[in-house]
Formats: structure tokens, C-alpha cells, sequence
């Protein structure tokens, strides 16, 4: 529990402390919101802008003045999270001026390493912020339109806009041609502080594979959450729900990684043309936690939680929550076509599953299954399996428990399969067969053994033993 | 497929013929009745798909598998889903692996030869010119000459072989096993076979012939048959589930309903030809209590030996690239020495992930860290696997279950086991396979139980007492109704089905056309 904070807030490229308006109404008293403008934008405008080093420099000279009382924390969104890793850093070295940092949100941050990004937009951007009036307005409309999900009010597009166009062009360049590109990894290295991370599912190069390849690997507590049909300017599309997010985060910061990581390659493969978007979106929406319907009782979900980890060890960091999408699927009352006749519907076969094998760890070590350790849990997996738990009155008979555990674990696989990090962990190469022009998919051209081609090579190294 | 400029008729309007289903029993039939002049509406349950939005996705492919659940009992049960029947203008066209052998001639008078399961009522030689239509048509791609039938002639030249064939044809080689290119219903080269449908482009090997094919290359109904039946004025109306019929006095049917935009709909019709595969229509006729005097709707029910070998190569297999299974061998339709009738055909195996990795979780049985490292595994195996006779068996038996779907209906229930015939089959072509696969080098390889395709149910003869449909695919009981799917089948035939359905679909048509007028 993080007890009423103080949230420093750091914009986007091209924005201003005034983005996190509509947020700062919405957390109310759970964290007073001190929003900065950045050397180069909004009120500092004047300023030439710099590197990331100088505006950390600057941000800690406003959190120094500011001087909280309790804890605090930095938000940043897309440029201004590279900035809260950078004091975020410091603050781990033992700046004393750091001291009472007690977490960060990251908003479709800019990672550590450069930012991924293609030359040509890069360019695009850099000419146009020096264009005559009228073509700054066109483009900086367009610009913000094309970070959003689904339009803005007309008064926070209007306002945004006009942030972009106050932007100091030598500050969006340093950005662009400098900060940007500045390689962190190493100085960032692994952070213990607690972190919320959210990307939007229609994001371009920073959405949630980004994060999970870029981001989530620096930080040792994390929790990443997706957020479907928003994409980059987080605050401003998803006020209400990135404020529930945080009251979250402060009640109960993540203790470990919660979410797992993606190899590069893999998110690099997902981010390119080779991927439709259909297909792009639903991988993305996949990586986003279900919050509910769900139906399975507390203790048959905690027990399956427990269950899946024997049935489908991931080594981590993070994990991809199995239970937690089952139990929303199961909820959902969608299944695959069929079941053994001899088991009841799917969520009562669960419920009554779970059940019994809660029961057997009572009875034989008086303790619940989801608290025994991995021998004791396996042995009694292994008896579900062979048809050998004693039948009680809520449970299932021994022979459909045989029948239940096929089911378990083919759901497992299916689940874990379907999330980015499972393909990924398999060296799967298929998601890149063709993107959006249906008349000229590219398919494979090679399908012979030992035969790769050289857009499959990144993510085939990075499993190393297969393929 | 472009719906937007077909022919509409009237639901109060009597037409010929309604068509339920528009899969491999349907779509041909469709085309023929509408060219024949015929006014045509065909029922689909599900919907009209645009093949450009499918996913490359097996989960994003449930859209075109038949999920409404299906009890399954029995010895051996069998798994449906993502397994076997579709829903989509197309139907389980949509998703067929489109591995086309004909059936083998002496399938077709199995217990003349063996004294074991049944003969068909026709023979094989009738179905030859209708294969024959069928492949020019849907673009068969293949080796000319195809080893086990000189006959046989391929429109287009094989697809690329990927590793799993590879692996496969250089084991064969050297234990003198004849194995060759499958025929395959996909087009390796640039396809136009009829102003009406639009040109396919080549196959572009992305290995998802089962979650839907974007490029067209496949051949599903929607983009062979059914094109050109709406441009010979046919209906198709998709996401529209029959679920009754009005009959008048003497019993014939009048009326289709239909379920459409959450009301019910009546087409008023002269004939009812129902195509919605082997579990749905004799649900539907059970439901209705049509055609059900014999007791022999839901009998016989039929499925494939369908058992698969699988193993670890040091080699990159990457078995997602390319045409799933892309080399076959004839060589055991009649293996020498056999101690069972009937046999069956043997071909390589590239599958995706999340079907092979449930294929491990369940039927290998793994689970803890051999699963998670097994599943590590994916890109260096491969496997091979077989489709084999299966007799009908009193015990197979679809009936209706206690438990309701969302229009009301009872659910299928599906049991299914083995006789000692299939169990001697199986028994056989997994030595065979696992001969295979030791000599193309694989380790760790086990074997995979599995039972595949829907067929029986309402099986064709000239005896009223004991089969549903007359040779032609008319009903003994109701004069006007036809039934035209792997539910006619009155055995399962060594080969895969669809290829055969779509010829006696042809057949059916021509049959109904003469029979009707």
C-alpha cells in the first residue's frame, strides 16, 4: 500500500504538463498530481530541450523543489517514461534526492534502448516541425490523431494539438535525432522499484509486444496491462481506466514480474508487415490480463493456479496466468466443440475437479493443494491422472478425473499457445506468412528441412535449441 | 464470398429445392441444379466469410469450426471442434486439409472380397467420370503419373514438399515403400477454370490450410462451386440454421424453417436436399423425427482410423511451412499378409502448433517441465499418420442427448469405439509408420491415438430396412427429401472423404434432376 502519493507526471513528445489533466481530476485524493513540463515543451517551451540525462536533471530539480512529505511516484508517457527509468536509476544508486521514490507508471514508454522507430517517420517528423504554419498545423493534427485509438474530445484534441505546435523544434529534434536513440540498457540495467506498465493494443512501434520485449525485462516487480482500442497517448484516451489502474497499483504494488517477457526478435516479427493486423491485434489483446466474468470459487482458482504451474512450469520471469484465462473462458460458456459425455458441462467438471483434489491434499497432508509443495502436488496430479483420488460428494469419480486432467492440460497448451510468449518461447515463425495485402502474401518460399529464410532467422536463434 | 449481386427468391415463393449446408455434400449439387434452371436457396448456419480476414491463427479459426458442443462417448471417442465439421458459407470446406486420394475400388465391395463390413450400392467405376469433373474443376494438384491409379490425371503439378515430406520419401525410398507428391485440392500454379469463379492465386505455402486459406489457393466450396452456383442463379443465405420443416398430409415437405437475425424464418420449397454433414443431419432428421421409421437414422455411425506417429529429428523440420502433407503412399490398401479388411493410406504430417501441442498434451500424456520442454521441441519434429477403414458396428451410434443447444435442440451424442478390425488395422500401420519414422532418423517417438472425419448415420442402399437413403441419395420414407454428405457413406473407404462427397454430390444432382422431372 502506497498511502497518497505524490505522482510526477512526464509527458509525451510534443506534449505538456497539461496532458494529465483529465487524469489528475480522476485520482482525486489516492495521488496529487504534479505534472512537469519538459525542458522544450509546454510552459518550457523556451528551452532548447537536451538529452535524457538533462531532463532528468530537470525533473529532479522540480521534484527537489517540490519536496513530498511521503512517498512518490513518477508517471511517464512514451518519452517521459525514459526519463522516470533514468531517475528511477538514480534514485536505486542512492541520489538522496530520489529517496522517496516508491514507483513508476510507465505509459506506452519509450524503452531503454533506442526507440524503435522507422527512418522514414523519423525524417518525416523532423521536416515538418520546421514547415511553414499551415502544413505544422496539418501535420501536427494528424500526428495526434494517429497516436490515439479512437478520437479525442474535441477539446483535448484541439488542446493537444496546439502543446505540439508550442513544442520548441529544436527540443522535438533533440528528441528525435538524440533521447530517442539513446541506448540506456546498460545504465537502466534491472530496477527494483515497483512498476505499472500499460500499452495500448493499437499502438504502432511501442505497443505491448514492444514493452514486454523492451520495457519489462529492466524491472524486477512489474505489472503490465493492455489496453484494448487505446494506443499511445494513454492518459488523455483512457483517463478513467488508467486511474483505476493506479489505485490498483498503490493498494497492492506487483511484489515480482508478473507478465512475461517476449524475446526481441519475436516482438520485432509480431511489429512488422509480415504480420496482419488482424492477427497483430488479437496476439496484442491476448497479452491483456481477462477481468472477468469469471466463475470458478475462489479456492477451485486458486487451486488451478497452482495445478497449471506443475502442468505447464514457465520459467519466468513471469508468467502467462493460465487459471485466470481458463476461468474467464469458462465463464464465457464457449468451448471447443465437445466433451467426454461422461463429464459434466466444463465449469462444473472444474469446479468439482478442483474440488476433489483440494480434498485429497487435506486429507493426506492437512493442508490446502495450493500450499503444498511441488512433490506433494505432482504425486496427487499424478493419482488425478491414474484415476486413483478417493470420489467424494462434491468432487468427481476417480475414472472422470482421468478424463478432466486430459482436458486440463490440452486447455493449458491451448491457452499458453495462443499468448505471444508461448509461440515465442517454441520459435514459432508462422504469425509472419503474410500481412495485410491479401492479392501478394508473401507465404514461405522455403519449406524444405534445414531451409530458413532470413526473416525467420532473428526468432529462430533466439530459442536456440529448436529450429 | 461476393454474395452482394445474387439472385433473391421469395421465402413464399415454392422453390425446387432448399439445400441445407453448403460444404463438399452441397455446394457441387448446388451449382448443377442451379445450371440445370433449377430456383436453388441454400441454408448456411454460419456465416459468409471474406477468405482476405482470415488470421493465420489456429484460435482465430475457431470462427469456421462447428464449436457448438457435441457429446462424445464410446470406446474410443472422438474428439469434433477444430477436428472435423465447419460453419461458414463453405462449410468444413473451409478448414479441410483438401488431401484428395479417390477412394480405392475395392473398397466399395469390402464385404465381397473380406465377408467383413458392407458393399456400397455403387460402384466405383460410376463415381470415375464425376471424380474426374470434380478435380478439373476444384484444380487438383499432383504427380502425373500417380503410381496407384494410371488413370489418374492432375490438372496441375504437385505443391512443394515440405520437411515432414522430405523425411518421410527418403525413409520410404530406402525400405523400398512406393511413396510419391499427395494429391492435393490446392493450386500450385495460377488458377481459372470458369469465367463465374474468380481466378485463385497459387499456393503460397503458409501451412494454414486448416485455420482457412487467405489466398484462395485451397479449394473450398466458396471459391469453386458456390461462385458458380450464384452466377447460375442459386441463393446462398448464410448465417441461417434450419432447425424444422412443415410437411403436408402425405408426409412431403412443404416449408423449411430457419433461424436468421434471431427470428425464425419458413422457405416454402418442392424438395428438401439436406447436406450438413454426418453429425447435423441426422441430429436435424432425429430432431424432426423425419425419415426416422427404419430406426436407422443415427446408426453406423463412422469415422477414420486416423493414428499418427510422431518423432524428434536432428534436422530443422519446421512443419508449419508449406502443404501439411505433402507425400503419401498407397502401398497399404490391401498390405500383404493382412490380418484384417480393408486398409489404408499413409502421408506426412506438418502440423501447427496449438493442435499439435494438445495432441501432446492429451494423448501423449505429458505434463511438468518434459511438456515444457517437449513443446520446445516443435521445430524439430514431425510426424506421419494414416486414414483407415472403418467398418460399421452396431455400437456406433449417434443419438440425442438430455442436454439443449441455444435454438432448444438436443445435442448430438456420439459414441464411437473400435471393432477388432480397426484394432488390427491400427496395430499394423503404426508398425508400419514407426518402421518409417526409425528409418528417416527420428527419436523419442510415440504414437498418437486418433479418430477422424464424420460418416454414416444415413447410409445409402436399396433396402428400406436397413439404410435411409436409396443409392441416389433419396430418402426411403420421404419422397422429397435428399440427403447428400458423408452421412450416406455405409463405410468409412480407406480414403479421405471430401473428394468422394463432392462426386457423389454431382452424382446426386444428376440423379435428382432425372428423378424429379
Amino acid at each position: 500500500m502506497i498511502d497518497e502519493p505524490v505522482l510526477f507526471c512526464l509527458h509525451f513528445l510534443g506534449g505538456s504538463a497539461r496532458e494529465w489533466r483529465p487524469l489528475s481530476e480522476r485520482l482525486g485524493p489516492a495521488a496529487r498530481c504534479v505534472a512537469i513540463d519538459l525542458p522544450g515543451f509546454g510552459d518550457a517551451a523556451d528551452h532548447p530541450g537536451g538529452d535524457v540525462a538533462a531532463m532528468a536533471d530537470h525533473v529532479a530539480a522540480r521534484i527537489e523543489a517540490e519536496g513530498p512529505s511521503g512517498p512518490w511516484l513518477i508517471a511517464g508517457n512514451s518519452m517521459g517514461a525514459k526519463v522516470a527509468l533514468a531517475l528511477a536509476r538514480r534514485h536505486e544508486d542512492g541520489d538522496p534526492a530520489l529517496a522517496g521514490l516508491a514507483g513508476l507508471v510507465l505509459m506506452a514508454g519509450s524503452p531503454p534502448c533506442p526507440e524503435p522507430m522507422a527512418e522514414e517517420r523519423r525524417r518525416a517528423m523532423i521536416a515538418w516541425i520546421d514547415a511553414d504554419p499551415e502544413t505544422r498545423r496539418r501535420e501536427a493534427e494528424a500526428f495526434v490523431s494517429a497516436n490515439v485509438g479512437a478520437p479525442l474530445s474535441p477539446e483535448d484534441h484541439a488542446r493537444t494539438v496546439e502543446d505540439v505546435l508550442r513544442a520548441n523544434p529544436d527540443a522535438w529534434k533533440a528528441w528525435l535525432t538524440g533521447g530517442a536513440n539513446e541506448d540506456w540498457r546498460d545504465r537502466i540495467g534491472l530496477l527494483r522499484v515497483p512498476a505499472l506498465v500499460v500499452s495500448g493494443a493499437q499502438d504502432g512501434d511501442l505497443g505491448p509486444e514492444a514493452q514486454a520485449a523492451l520495457t519489462l525485462p529492466h524491472l524486477a516487480r512489474h505489472r503490465h496491462v493492455v489496453a484494448v482500442g487505446a494506443a499511445h497517448l494513454l492518459p488523455l484516451e483512457r483517463p478513467d481506466e488508467m486511474a483505476e489502474l493506479i489505485r490498483a497499483f498503490l493498494a497492492a504494488p506487483p511484489e515480482e514480474a508478473e507478465a512475461p517477457l517476449l524475446p526481441p526478435a519475436f516482438a520485432a516479427l509480431m511489429g512488422s508487415e509480415r504480420v496482419n493486423t488482424r492477427l497483430r491485434t488479437t496476439l496484442r489483446e491476448r497479452m491483456r490480463e481477462p477481468d472477468g466474468p469469471f466463475c470458478l470459487s475462489a479456492e477451485a482458482r486458486a487451486t488451478l493456479t497452482a495445478c497449471l504451474d506443475r502442468v505447464l512450469p514457465q520459467p519466468g520471469p513471469g508468467r502467462i496466468d493460465l487459471a485466470r484465462r481458463i476461468d474467464a473462458r469458462l465463464a464465457s460458456g464457449t468451448g471447443d466443440g465437445w466433451r467426454f459425455v461422461t463429464l459434466p458441462p466444463d465449469a462444473e467438471a472444474y469446479e468439482r475437479a478442483l474440488c476433489t483434489l483440494d480434498a485429497a491434499a487435506r486429507d493426506a497432508h492437512g493442508r490446502a493443494f495450493a500450499a503444498l509443495g511441488a512433490s506433494e502436488q505432482d504425486a496427487l496430479l499424478a493419482r488425478a491422472a491414474s484415476g486413483d483420488l478417493p470420489e467424494r460428494p462434491d468432487g468427481l469419480a476417480p475414472d472422470l478425473m482421468t478424463c478432466w486432467f486430459e482436458e486440463v492440460r490440452g486447455e493449458a497448451v491451448r491457452t499458453f499457445l495462443a499468448h505471444p510468449a508461448g509461440l515465442a518461447a517454441i520459435g514459432f515463425t508462422g504469425i509472419g506468412a503474410g500481412g495485410d495485402e491479401a492479392e501478394a502474401l508473401p507465404g514461405y518460399r522455403l519449406t524444405g528441412l534445414n531451409e530458413r529464410e532470413p526473416w525467420e532467422q532473428p526468432v529462430l536463434e533466439t530459442v536456440g535449441d529448436a529450429r | 464470398m461476393n454474395l452482394s449481386g445474387q439472385n433473391r427468391y421469395s421465402t413464399d415463393e415454392v422453390v425446387d429445392v432448399v439445400v441445407v449446408g453448403t460444404g463438399a455434400g452441397g455446394g457441387p449439387l448446388l451449382a448443377e441444379l442451379a445450371a440445370a434452371g433449377l430456383k436453388v436457396v441454400a441454408l448456411e448456419a454460419g456465416p459468409n466469410f471474406d477468405p482476405a480476414g482470415y488470421g493465420f491463427d489456429e484460435t482465430l479459426a475457431d470462427e469456421i469450426y462447428w464449436t457448438e458442443e457435441r457429446l462424445s462417448g464410446g470406446s474410443t471417442p472422438e474428439a469434433f471442434g477444430a477436428n472435423n465439421s465447419g460453419t461458414g458459407v463453405g462449410g468444413s470446406t473451409l478448414h479441410w486439409g483438401a488431401f484428395v486420394p479417390r477412394a480405392d475400388p475395392r473398397d466399395f465391395r469390402l464385404n465381397t472380397e473380406s465377408g467383413e463390413g458392407c458393399d456400397w450400392p455403387i460402384d466405383h467405376a460410376e463415381l470415375v467420370p464425376f471424380y474426374d469433373r470434380v478435380e478439373a474443376f476444384i484444380g487438383t494438384s499432383g504427380p502425373t503419373p500417380y503410381p496407384w491409379d494410371e488413370a489418374r490425371r492432375f490438372p496441375l503439378p504437385p505443391v512443394l514438399r515440405n520437411g515432414p515430406a522430405q523425411l518421410m520419401a527418403s525413409a520410404c525410398d530406402r525400405l523400398g515403400i512406393t511413396a510419391t507428391d499427395a494429391p492435393a485440392a490446392v493450386v500450385s500454379r495460377d488458377f481459372t477454370v470458369d469465367p463465374s469463379v474468380p481466378e485463385r492465386k497459387a499456393c503460397i505455402h503458409c501451412g494454414f490450410c486448416h485455420q482457412g486459406c487467405r489466398t484462395r489457393a485451397k479449394a473450398s466450396m466458396d471459391v469453386t462451386y458456390l461462385p458458380l452456383a450464384v452466377a447460375r442463379s442459386a441463393e446462398i443465405r448464410a448465417e441461417a440454421r434450419m432447425h424444422g420443416v412443415e410437411r403436408d398430409k402425405a408426409g412431403r415437405i412443404t416449408a423449411v424453417i430457419y433461424r436468421s437475425g434471431g427470428r425464425d424464418h419458413r422457405q416454402r420449397c418442392a424438395h428438401l436436399i439436406l447436406c450438413a454433414g454426418a453429425v447435423e443431419t441426422p441430429r436435424l432428421l432425429l430432431h424432426l423425427d423425419l425419415a426416422t421409421g427404419s430406426g436407422q437414422v443415427g446408426r453406423n455411425y463412422i469415422g477414420h482410423v486416423a493414428t499418427q506417429v510422431w518423432g524428434t529429428f536432428a534436422d530443422e523440420v519446421g512443419m508449419n511451412r508449406g502443404y501439411p502433407s505433402s507425400l503419401i503412399t498407397e502401398d497399404y490398401t490391401r498390405p500383404e499378409g493382412a490380418d484384417f479388411a480393408g486398409g489404408y493410406l499413409v502421408q506426412s504430417l506438418g502440423v501447427e502448433p496449438l493442435t499439435w501441442a494438445n495432441s501432446v498434451a492429451r494423448g501423449r500424456g505429458l505434463w511438468g517441465p518434459a511438456l515444457t520442454d517437449y513443446l520446445r521441441q516443435y521445430n524439430r519434429v514431425a510426424g506421419i499418420g494414416i486414414n483407415g477403414e472403418t467398418l460399421p458396428c452396431d455400437a456406433n451410434v449417434l443419438t440425442l442427448s438430455q442436454e439443449t443447444d441455444a435454438l432448444g435442440m438436443r445435442k448430438a451424442r456420439i459414441d464411437f469405439g473400435y471393432g477388432s478390425n480397426e484394432d488390427r488395422l491400427n496395430a499394423h500401420a503404426t508398425k508400419v509408420m514407426r518402421e518409417i519414422w526409425e528409418a528417416a532418423g527420428a527419436t523419442d517417438i510415440w504414437v498418437l491415438e486418433r479418430v477422424a472425419h464424420t460418416l454414416g448415420t444415413c447410409r445409402m442402399g436399396r433396402n428400406p430396412d436397413t439404410s435411409v437413403v436409396d443409392p441416389q441419395g433419396r430418402s426411403h420414407e420421404v419422397e422429397n427429401l435428399w440427403i447428400c454428405d458423408g452421412s450416406v457413406f455405409p463405410s468409412s473407404l480407406a480414403a479421405n472423404p471430401a473428394l468422394t462427397i463432392m462426386a457423389l454430390s454431382l452424382r446426386t444432382a444428376g440423379a435428382f434432376l432425372k428423378g424429379t422431372r
